[in-house]
C-alpha cells in the first residue's frame, strides 16, 4: 500500500515559485472552502478555552525518515520532521506570500531589488542553534554554497541554477544575485538552513554519509522542538528546546509514530492512539467522520493528476500519434466524466482543473481557460471534424489507423487503477479504445518516465511551493531524459509565456501571463488536466488551535500550519 | 559424527556463497535496481549521478560483489544507501523483535497442538477430534491479516481491552506486563495459523504410526495403552513433525510481514517490506543472507533432533536411517 504514497511523493516536481506585494491578490484562495465540518462535528478542534503548555502530541506518518539533513531532503517524512526542529528563512502565510514570521529566521521580507535580480535576506539577530551558537550569514552562505556544490549532490541543485553570486554582507544579513530575473526565487530561500559550524570541515562529497541528519545528538537545529530520539521504523521524539529563541510552543512533546499499515493507522486515530493523521484514505473517511470527535480536514492539497500525452512518434506502432491534434485530445477531455471520478473514487475529496494552477490560487485563471464538461456528444461530434469514421468493431479510424492507446500507471494505487477504469469506459463509449496498464513504481519510473517512453501516462504532480511556473514540465527545454517533459510537449507560445512569466516580480503582470498560459495549455492540452486532491487530514479531539491557526492543506507542511501555536487538552 | 559436522559445514558454506551470488545478481538485475537507486523524477540526473558515484555504485558489478562478501565475511553487513546507517543497527532490532513474537506464538502452538492432535489421534472423530477439524480449517481459510483486523476491531476499539498495535506504548517501553498486553492479539493470530497445521500433522502422524505392526505386536503383548502411544508411538511420530518444525525455524526469525503490517510489530518481515519500497538494497540483502543462514542451520536442529528421538538415525552414513 504504500506505493500509493510513495508514487506520488516521489514525483514531487521540483516547481519554485513566487508571489510578490500582498495587496495585489484578487482573491483569497483558501477561503473558497470550510476546513473540516463543523456545522455537523461539535467537538472539532477548533479553541474553546485558552491554551495551556504541556502534553504530548502524537502524530501518525506512513514511512520512515531518511535523513533531516534540509540539504538532502526529498521525501514527505523527512520534510515532516525537519518541520518541526528546523526554523526557516521565511515562512509561508495563509495565503501562500513568503512572510517573514515571528518564528522565521530572517526579521523582514526580502528585499527585492528595482531589476529584480538581487534578494538581501536580512536575519533576526536573536536567533540561536540548539548548542547555543548564533545563527549567522555565515550558516545561509554555508548552506546554498552546499546546495549549488555539485560534490554535494543536494536534490535541491537546480533550483539555485539561475544564481549568479551568493555574499554575505554583514554578520546578518546575506545577498543573493541572480544572473536573470527568477521570480519563483523567494520561494526558494524560504527554507531551512544547516549550522556552518558543525557542517564546514566535512568534505562535500561526505556529507550525504555525515551523521548529520540521521544522529539526534549531532544534529544542532534551531526550531522550536529539539529532536531526542529516532527508533528506525517505529518513533521519532522531538521536545520543546528549553534554549529555542523564538516564540515558546505549548505542545512540550511531538512524537512521530511509523505505521507500515494505513488502516492501522486510522484505527490508531480512533482509538486515540495517535492524535493526527496526515493522510485518511478515502475508503475511511466515512468511518473516521462518523466519530464525531475527530475533526476531519478534507481540502485537497498541493497536488494534481493528469493525463500526459506522449508527443514522440517513436513510442507509437507505425509512428502514428492518435492523439496528435488538439481536436483530439480536447474530445478525449469533453469525454471524461471527471466530476464523476471526484465523487465516486475521490468521494468528493477533490476540485476539477483544466489549467496547472491549484484552482483558486492567485495565478488560477478561473474562466480564462477552456472549462471541459463531461460531454460525450461534444467529443464525438469534435472526433467527426478530425477525421475520425467508426470502424468496424465501433473504434474510430483515420488513415487505417485505430484510435487505440495505453495509459500507463503504477501498481498498487487503488485511485488510480479506479480512474483507469472509468477512463476506459468513457473512451470507449465515444469510440476510443484505451488500455490501461499498471506498472511496478520503480521500474515504470527508471524504464517509461525518465526516458519518456509510453503512449499516455495516468500521473500526479505535488508542488512543493505555490509559484504557479511550469516551465520545468511543460517546455521543451526540458525533454527526457535530463528533464521532466517526459511526453516531449513542445508549444513555441507556451515555451516563451513561460519565460516570461518568470522574468518579472510584478505580480499583477504575472497574473496576466498565467492567464494567458491558462489558455493556451487548456486548449492544446498537453495534458488533460483531471483533479486537484489530496488524502484528508484527521485530528482527534486533543488537540486544540485557535480558528486563525486552523491547518492549511493547500500548502506544503500546511497541515501543521502555525503548529507553535497550537495545545494540547491534557483533560 | 564429527566427520558429518565438517561435511555439513563445508556443504553450508557453499550454499551460502550461491546464495550471495545469486541474491547479488537478482538484485541488481531489478528494474529500480541499486545503481538507479536515485533516479527519480525529483532530482536531477547529475546529482543523481554523484551520490551513485560517492557510494561506489557506479563500480563495475563484480568489484562491489568482491567488496560486498569482504565486508560480509567480516560480520559487516554495510550501510544503506540512502542515509549511509550501518545496516546492522536496522537488522538486529527486528530479528530480536520477530522472535518475541514469532517465537510465542510457535511456542505456544506447539504445546497446544503435538498434545492435542495426540489425545485426538487416540479418540478419531470424538468431540475433540472434530473440534480441532474446524478449528485447523478457520486457521488454513482465514487470512491472517483479515482475522487480525477483527481481533483489532472488536479488542482494541470495541471493548478497548487491549492495545492495538506495536510492541509497547511508547512511555513504558521495557515493561514486561506491557509487552504481554501488546503480545495477546498478534499471538493470537499467528498461534492459529501454526496451530492449524501442527495439530494435523501431530494427529495424522500418531495414526500412521498406531496401524504399524509394532504397535500390533506391543498391544498383543499386553503392553499397557499408555506405554504403547507415549512410548512405542510417540516416538516414531515424532519424526515427521521434527522435520516440519525443522522448516518452519526460519520462519521464526523471518516473520510474517502480513501480521507485523498489522499490528504495527517492528520485525523483520515488515523491515523487508519497507526496505523493499525504500529500495535499500543493502538491508534486502542482509535479510536474505540471514535468513539463509536460518533455514540451513533450521535443517541442520531437525537432523540433529531425529538422532535424539530415533537412536536408530546416524548421522553421516549414507542412506541415513538403515540400522
Amino acid at each position: 500500500m504504500s506505493v500509493l504514497l510513495i508514487a506520488v511523493m516521489v514525483a514531487g516536481c521540483s516547481k519554485s515559485n513566487s508571489t510578490d506585494k500582498e495587496g495585489e491578490k484578487t482573491d483569497t484562495p483558501t477561503q473558497t472552502e470550510p476546513v473540516g465540518d463543523k456545522s455537523t462535528d461539535p467537538g472539532t478542534a477548533v479553541a474553546e478555552d485558552t491554551p495551556t503548555d504541556g502534553g504530548t502530541l502524537t502524530i501518525s506518518s506512513f514511512s520512515d525518515i531518511v535523513s533531516a539533513n534540509p540539504l538532502f531532503i526529498q521525501d514527505t517524512s523527512s520534510g515532516d520532521a525537519a518541520f518541526f526542529m528546523f526554523a526557516n528563512l521565511y515562512d509561508l502565510d495563509r495565503e501562500g506570500n513568503v512572510a517573514a514570521e515571528p518564528w522565521s529566521l530572517a526579521s523582514e521580507k526580502p528585499e527585492i531589488s528595482e531589476d529584480g535580480k538581487t534578494y538581501t535576506i536580512k536575519l533576526k539577530t536573536t536567533a540561536k542553534w540548539s548548542d547555543g551558537q548564533p545563527v549567522t550569514a555565515d550558516d545561509v552562505v554555508f548552506t546554498f554554497d552546499a546546495i549549488r556544490d555539485p560534490k554535494v549532490a543536494s536534490p535541491g541543485i537546480s533550483q539555485f541554477d539561475k544564481v549568479d553570486k551568493i555574499e554575505k554582507v554583514d554578520d546578518y544579513t546575506v545577498r543573493v544575485t541572480l544572473k536573470q530575473v527568477y521570480a519563483p526565487f523567494q520561494y526558494v530561500i524560504a527554507s531551512a538552513i544547516v549550522p556552518a559550524h558543525v557542517l564546514k570541515d566535512v568534505k562535500p562529497e561526505e556529507l550525504l554519509k555525515h551523521a548529520y541528519g540521521t544522529d539526534p545528538t549531532k544534529t544542532v537545529t534551531n526550531g522550536p522542538w529539539k529532536w531526542t530520539e529516532w527508533k528506525q521504523n517505529q518513533n521519532l521524539t522531538f521536545e520543546a528546546d528549553p534554549s529555542y529563541w523564538g516564540p515558546k510552543p505549548h505542545i512540550q512533546k511531538v512524537i512521530f509514530k511509523i505505521y507500515a499499515d494505513q488502516n492501522t493507522e486510522v484505527q490508531a486515530l480512533l482509538k486515540g492512539d495517535v492524535d493526527l493523521t496526515q493522510a485518511i484514505p478515502v475508503t475511511q473517511v466515512e468511518a473516521v467522520k462518523q466519530k464525531s470527535e475527530i475533526n476531519v480536514v478534507l481540502e485537497p492539497g498541493p497536488l494534481y493528476e493528469y493525463v500526459g500525452f506522449n508527443f514522440n512518434a517513436d513510442n507509437f506502432k507505425d509512428k502514428f500519434i492518435p492523439f496528435s491534434t488538439p481536436k483530439s485530445r480536447q474530445a478525449i477531455a469533453y469525454a471524461l466524466n471527471r466530476q464523476g471520478m471526484v465523487d465516486n473514487v475521490l468521494k468528493g475529496t477533490g476540485k476539477l482543473m483544466n489549467a496547472p494552477f491549484l484552482p483558486g490560487s492567485w495565478a488560477d485563471p478561473g474562466d480564462a481557460v477552456v472549462n471541459y464538461g463531461y460531454d460525450a456528444e461534444q467529443a464525438k461530434k469534435l472526433l467527426a471534424e478530425d477525421g475520425w469514421v467508426a470502424g468496424s468493431d465501433g473504434i474510430l479510424v483515420k488513415d487505417g489507423h485505430r484510435f487505440a492507446f495505453e495509459l500507463q500507471y503504477n501498481a498498487g494505487n487503488s485511485r488510480r487503477e479506479q480512474v483507469a477504469a472509468v477512463m476506459q469506459q468513457n473512451l470507449k463509449d465515444v469510440g476510443i479504445e484505451m488500455t490501461p496498464k499498471a506498472i511496478d513504481f520503480s521500474a515504470w519510473v527508471e524504464q517509461n518516465l525518465t526516458p519518456g517512453k509510453y503512449e499516455a501516462v495516468l500521473l500526479s504532480w505535488s508542488l512543493n511551493n505555490p509559484d504557479p511556473d511550469g516551465e520545468s514540465i511543460f517546455s521543451s527545454k526540458y525533454f527526457p531524459p535530463n528533464g521532466q517533459n517526459s511526453g516531449w510537449y513542445k508549444n513555441e507560445k507556451l515555451d516563451q509565456l513561460w519565460v516570461d512569466g518568470y522574468s518579472t516580480v510584478d505580480q499583477n503582470e504575472r497574473k496576466q501571463i498565467y492567464a494567458e498560459v491558462g489558455k493556451e495549455i487548456s486548449t492544446d492540452l498537453p495534458y488533460v488536466f483531471m483533479y486537484q486532491y489530496g488524502l484528508p487530514e484527521g485530528i482527534g479531539p486533543k488537540v486544540k488551535y485557535e480558528e486563525g491557526d486552523r491547518p492549511e492543506p493547500t500548502l506544503p507542511y500546511g497541515y501543521f500550519f502555525h503548529i507553535n501555536n497550537w495545545w494540547i487538552d491534557s483533560k | 559424527m564429527t566427520e558429518y559436522l565438517i561435511r555439513r559445514f563445508i556443504q553450508s558454506l557453499f550454499v551460502m556463497f550461491l546464495i550471495s551470488i545469486v541474491t547479488f545478481a537478482l538484485i541488481h538485475a531489478a528494474p529500480g535496481g541499486p545503481t538507479k537507486i536515485f533516479l527519480s523524477p525529483g532530482l536531477s540526473q547529475e546529482a543523481a549521478k554523484v551520490q551513485a558515484h560517492n557510494l561506489g555504485l557506479d563500480r563495475p558489478l563484480p568489484e562491489q560483489y568482491v567488496k560486498w562478501l569482504g565486508n560480509l565475511i567480516q560480520g559487516d553487513l554495510g550501510y544503506t544507501f540512502k542515509n549511509h546507517l550501518p545496516v546492522a543497527d536496522i537488522l538486529w532490532p527486528t530479528v530480536g523483535h520477530t522472535i518475541v513474537l514469532m517465537g510465542t506464538a510457535w511456542f505456544l502452538s506447539m504445546l497446544i497442538a503435538i498434545p492435542w492432535g495426540i489425545y485426538n489421534s487416540t479418540k478419531e472423530y470424538g468431540w475433540s477430534d472434530q473440534s480441532a477439524s474446524f478449528i485447523s480449517y478457520i486457521g488454513f481459510a482465514m487470512p491472517t491479516f483479515w482475522f487480525g483486523i477483527l481481533l483489532q476491531e472488536l479488542f482494541a476499539l470495541k471493548l478497548d481491552w487491549l492495545p492495538l498495535s506495536d510492541m509497547w506504548t511508547i512511555e513504558k517501553e521495557g515493561q514486561i506486563g506491557d509487552l504481554l498486553l501488546h503480545l495477546v492479539l498478534p499471538v493470537s493470530v499467528l498461534t492459529l495459523g501454526f496451530l492449524a497445521g501442527y495439530v494435523k500433522y501431530a494427529r495424522t502422524s500418531m495414526l500412521e504410526v498406531l496401524e504399524q505392526d509394532y504397535i500390533r505386536t506391543a498391544r498383543a503383548k499386553g503392553v499397557r495403552e499408555s506405554r504403547v502411544i507415549y512410548r512405542h508411538a510417540l516416538r516414531n511420530a515424532l519424526i515427521p513433525i521434527i522435520t516440519i518444525i525443522g522448516l518452519d525455524l526460519p520462519i521464526l526469525v523471518s516473520g510474517a510481514a502480513l501480521t507485523e503490517n498489522v499490528f504495527n510489530w517492528p520485525g523483520m518481515g515488515r523491515l523487508f517490506v519497507e526496505m523493499a519500497l525504500a529500495r535499500e538494497y543493502s538491508v534486502l540483502m542482509a535479510i536474505t543472507i540471514v535468513t539463509a543462514v536460518l533455514v540451513i542451520i533450521g535443517n541442520f536442529i531437525a537432523d540433529l533432533l531425529y538422532a535424539l528421538v530415533d537412536p536408530r538415525v546416524q548421522l553421516g552414513r549414507k542412506g541415513g536411517t538403515a540400522a
